[in-house]
């Protein structure tokens, strides 16, 4: 009963012009499938990785200081850190309105912010750091008001005593390009937090600790799924300081008002006791996002609170330099403990004259009396005799011109004049003058106080310069001692040990009756060197170097004062005061 | 009567059916693949999405049985009133349709949503196959040749206001090929296109809502909001194209496990197959909507008469014009229009329109000979 279908050829031919189209049409959606899945296949397998897998970094808390009596002075706190994850925001504006509400932000920094770190949808983004315990509470309260911010505790670097030591202890700051390079350390990232400055930088591979990792997968809507892949952040290392925390606010409350340092350590060990710098400031500071203005008054201050003078500063060493100077002569045979030399206030060569401080001149001396006194004939007359390369052979064996080795960052090893020296920086020879100049530490020789005090320790030992340091120990998060310190000889300065009994002698008569009677107290046998070095940046910097006891030398001493004018009226009562209180001794009436 | 019925199962397309069986089973397992973690808020029966669609593919297969039975030219005589039937369902959706996603679309039938839009496809087809039919001739003369827009128009615009663009475009790609298959002068469809190509900006500054504007801005640069609309699509795009050749295997998905694909057991279905399934899986499901398609222009090319042969095309374009934006929505190359995917989205009122459909391209080829 079949019938012959009735449909028009036109119809016909457009039904097939229907099917080529579709043909056409699944053809071009198989060649996109090809494209997307075998040729690109493996592009879009890596970003679907990425898009599951998430990286979380977990802070490991820094490493605290303590003084040498285990005192804590620098540790972490815990802050509330406010952020938001772009991914999980609904409405930016609306949050951002409702949130600066709370922390008192405008609206249009937390948009900013978060828009600027869009491209990380998942990464929180850091809106207030230490956020206050009231507000952190409120926005605990109004979660639900507030889907995408979160609240995270990480550690923050707390420097218990502000001020104290600040110098030596420094301060840590995000890392920073240069750093992120030199360090090349594959832990550290941006935003990172190192040490700066002092002690944290010195020691940051050990304070820093080991960040931790986690790896989870996480859905769509940023809930963890599983962990594949998790390591505990370990804590940094521990450092006990040889530093006596006492001996330290102590010699700050002593520079109060001046600038300059104070270092106080054993000569027979290196260990520093005191290591410190006026002015100062608070490396608390550096810990919170320090605002640009804030930054530019601390660097431009005029009297550089951020400058350790102790290590980074150097001056004209004056008369304390003289202790090179007899040194020299004596071993050379310039002079001996005999030989006397009239000092009429006045020295002549060729058609200059050079003077003594003392106008009317010091009559007939020998060395311990020239010492005790100061007399600049004296010296000038070594000098001369001696000239510049065998001073220099001296300067060399006491390691001036390198640096001392205390382990703080960017140490000076000031400026050791020489004929070559001279030659380089000023096209010009080397004038008999600048012997002169040179045998009472003026002219162009610069020291930093360490330098000084290395010379001081080399005379209390008698030739070991123990290399000075301010970590006694590195103790890990155990509890257990890392890595210790022990006294290690970095120079042993190859001088007669008569020569520097001489010295000795010299330092203890300039004690007993000259220019640092002032620093004298009579329970103790200290022995030392004055010196008030001209500058031309104004009034004259105080010295006082020493060491006490004289038999048994514990302790070396320098004291330095910025401009602060005579080294026996300045420095050396400061000295005076400072080793009382390390000697436990009575205050004088 | 027994004698006819046992000529027709033995008469019917077996390769069709067979596509189409196939089709839903790979759909449920795709299903099952991608709501076996539960969604949202949604029961913790891994199979509760499964279930579900397979009741309604009950439903449908039933409905189908009818629709085969019942030879074309019968129910062809309600045509007009299936049309005034789905206006008045599309209207009542207007006012008492249950809101989701804030479009109105859905009709609560006791425990079941019924979506009328989707039943106005199967209308619609019926409709304009039979009102082209009986008006062939006449479309020669342009004015007529407007009425079908008409009809259909009213439709575009009830649905549309749900809003539903997605659907809207089906009737409009249903309507332009049946007329094209009709044999209207091409010209005329060339200046209805230009009209609307013209109407475009009116469309855009006036009827257009400020989300759909966007969907179209985002399917030209998706990168300009990952975040917002154009999440999707990316999202859908490392899916697909993680699949790589071979797949990560049924649940083995990343993207989809994790639910990083939005609407993944329905708008975005495919992606789930692109990434756990591959260019294999891909392929082989394009295969199979291919042999449907196929055996389709084959069943109108071998109607018995042009009405037969508008009821197959309009069966064809149907589930064409679904398959081609929906695979090109999920693979970025087309616009996001949120249209479903026949046999795999999930969805009942749209698993049974498939099937209705199927029913009808059964029909025609089973009457193509008159019993
Ligand atoms: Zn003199």
């Amino acid at each position: 009963m079949k019938e012959s279908s009735t449909v028009p050829e036109e119809v016909k031919q457009r039904i097939n012009w229907l099917l080529i189209f579709i043909i056409v049409s699944f053809c071009f959606l198989a060649i996109n499938l090809w494209y997307l899945q075998v040729i690109k296949g493996e592009e879009f397998k890596e970003r679907a990785v990425k898009n599951c897998i998430r990286s979380l970094v977990e802070e490991a808390p820094r490493g605290h200081i303590y003084d040498r009596k285990g005192e804590v002075l620098v540790t972490n706190r815990p802050v509330v850190v406010v952020s938001i994850i772009p991914e999980e925001v609904e409405n930016l504006e609306e949050l951002s309105k409702r949130l600066g509400g709370i922390i008192d932000l405008p609206e249009e920094v937390i948009r900013e912010k978060v828009e600027k770190h869009s491209a990380e949808p998942f990464k929180p983004v850091e809106i207030l750091e230490d956020c206050p315990l009231a507000l952190t509470i409120e926005i605990e309260e109004r979660k639900t008001e507030l889907k995408g911010v979160v609240l995270e505790v990480k550690p923050r670097r707390n420097y218990l005593n502000q001020e104290l030591a600040a110098h030596s202890l420094g301060y840590v700051g995000e890392i920073d390009q240069e750093e992120l390079q030199k360090l090349g350390n594959p832990q550290l990232q941006g935003g990172d937090i190192v040490g700066k400055a002092g002690l944290e930088k010195y020691y940051d591979s050990f304070l820093r600790g080991k960040k931790g990792q986690k790896e989870v997968e996480v859905d769509a809507l940023g809930r963890e799924v599983a962990t594949l892949f998790s390591q505990k952040p370990v804590a940094g290392n521990d450092l006990l300081l040889t530093m006596d925390k006492d001996l330290q606010t102590y010699a700050e409350n002593l520079l109060e008002g001046k600038r300059g340092s104070i270092i106080l350590s054993h000569p027979y060990s290196g260990e520093i006791l005191v290591l410190a710098n006026k002015p100062s400031f608070d490396p608390n500071w550096f810990t919170e996002e320090i605002s640009y203005a804030d930054w530019e008054k601390i660097s431009l201050d005029p009297d550089y609170p951020l400058i350790n003078r102790a290590v980074q500063s150097i001056y004209s060493p004056g008369s304390t330099f003289k202790i090179v100077t007899a040194l020299a002569a004596l071993e050379e045979g310039v002079t001996d403990s005999q030989r006397k030399i009239y000092c009429s206030g006045n020295f002549k060569l060729a058609d200059q004259v050079f003077t003594c401080w003392k106008r009317g001149g010091h009559g007939n001396l020998n060395l311990i009396g020239a010492l005790a006194h100061s007399c600049n004939v004296y010296f000038y007359t070594l000098g001369k005799e001696l000239g510049v390369q065998k001073m220099g052979r001296y300067m060399d064996k006491l390691g001036l011109g390198e640096k001392v080795g205390i382990d703080l960052p960017a140490e000076a090893t000031g400026v050791i004049p020489s004929p070559e020296w001279k030659q380089r920086e000023f096209k010009e020879i080397w004038f008999p003058g600048d012997d002169v100049n040179l045998s009472i530490g003026q002219g162009y020789l610069l020291l930093t106080p360490l330098q000084m005090h290395s010379i001081i320790c080399a005379v209390a030992t008698a030739g070991d310069i123990y290399r000075p340091h301010l970590v006694k120990e590195i103790i890990s998060p155990e509890g257990e001692v890392f890595e210790k310190t022990e006294p290690e000889i970095s120079k042993k300065v190859n001088i007669s040990a008569n020569t520097f009994q001489l010295i000795q002698k010299g330092l203890r008569a300039t004690i007993l009756e000259g220019t640092g009677w002032q620093a004298n107290t009579k329970e103790l046998s200290l022995a030392g060197k004055t010196g008030t070095a001209q500058n031309p940046q104004g009034e004259s910097h105080a010295w006082f170097v020493g060491f006490a006891p004289l038999e048994k030398p514990e302790v070396c001493i320098t004291v330095f004062v910025e401009n602060g004018g005579e080294g026996g009226e300045v420095a050396a009562p400061l000295a005076r005061e400072m080793l009382e209180k390390y000697f436990n001794l009575p205050e004088p009436e | 009567m027994k004698e006819k019925l046992g000529k027709l199962v033995e008469n019917l397309d077996y390769t069709l059916l067979s596509a189409v069986v196939i089709l839903c089973f790979y759909g449920l397992l795709v299903l099952y693949s991608s709501t076996r973690s539960g969604l949202g808020s949604i029961p913790e029966d891994p199979f509760f999405y499964v279930k579900r669609q397979f009741l309604w593919m009950v439903v449908g297969f039933i409905g189908l049985a009818i629709l085969v039975f019942i030879d074309y030219h019968h129910f062809v005589k309600y045509s007009s009133l299936l049309y005034f039937l789905t206006v008045f369902l599309l209207i009542i959706v207007m006012f008492f349709g249950r809101t989701t996603y804030g479009a109105r679309r859905w009709l609560s039938l006791g425990p079941f949503d019924f979506q009328p839009s989707e039943f106005a496809k199967v209308a619609l087809i019926i409709f304009l196959a039979d009102f082209l039919a009986k008006n062939k001739l006449k479309l020669d003369n342009f004015l007529y040749f407007l009425w079908p827009f008409a009809y259909t128009g009213v439709l575009m615009f009830l649905v549309f206001i749900q809003p539903d663009l997605g659907t809207s475009l089906v009737y409009l790609a249903i309507l332009i090929i049946l007329l094209f298959v009709v044999g209207v002068k091409l010209k005329y469809l060339a200046t209805v296109f230009l009209i609307a190509l013209s109407s475009f900006p009116i469309l855009w500054f006036f009827l257009l809502k400020e989300y759909q504007k966007r969907r179209i801005i985002l399917f030209l640069n998706p990168q300009l909001d990952p975040l917002g609309g154009g999440y999707n699509i990316i999202q859908s795009k490392i899916a697909i194209g993680s699949g790589g050749f071979l797949g990560k295997g049924l649940l083995g998905g990343l993207q989809s496990q994790l639910k990083f694909l939005p609407a993944q057991h329905t708008d975005f279905i495919f992606s789930v197959v692109g990434e756990e399934l591959g260019f294999v899986g891909a392929i082989l499901l394009l295969g199979l909507y291919t042999v449907v398609l196929w055996r389709g222009i084959k069943i109108a090319s071998e109607a018995r008469d042009l009405l037969g042969a508008l009821l197959a095309t309009g069966a064809v374009s149907f589930l064409f014009f679904h398959i081609m934006v929906n695979m090109g929505m999920a693979m970025g190359v087309l616009p996001a229009t949120g249209l479903p995917l026949p046999f795999l989205s999930y969805g009942g009122s749209f698993m049974v329109s498939n099937l209705l459909v199927i029913g009808i391209l059964l029909n025609v080829e089973v009457h193509k000979i008159k019993w």
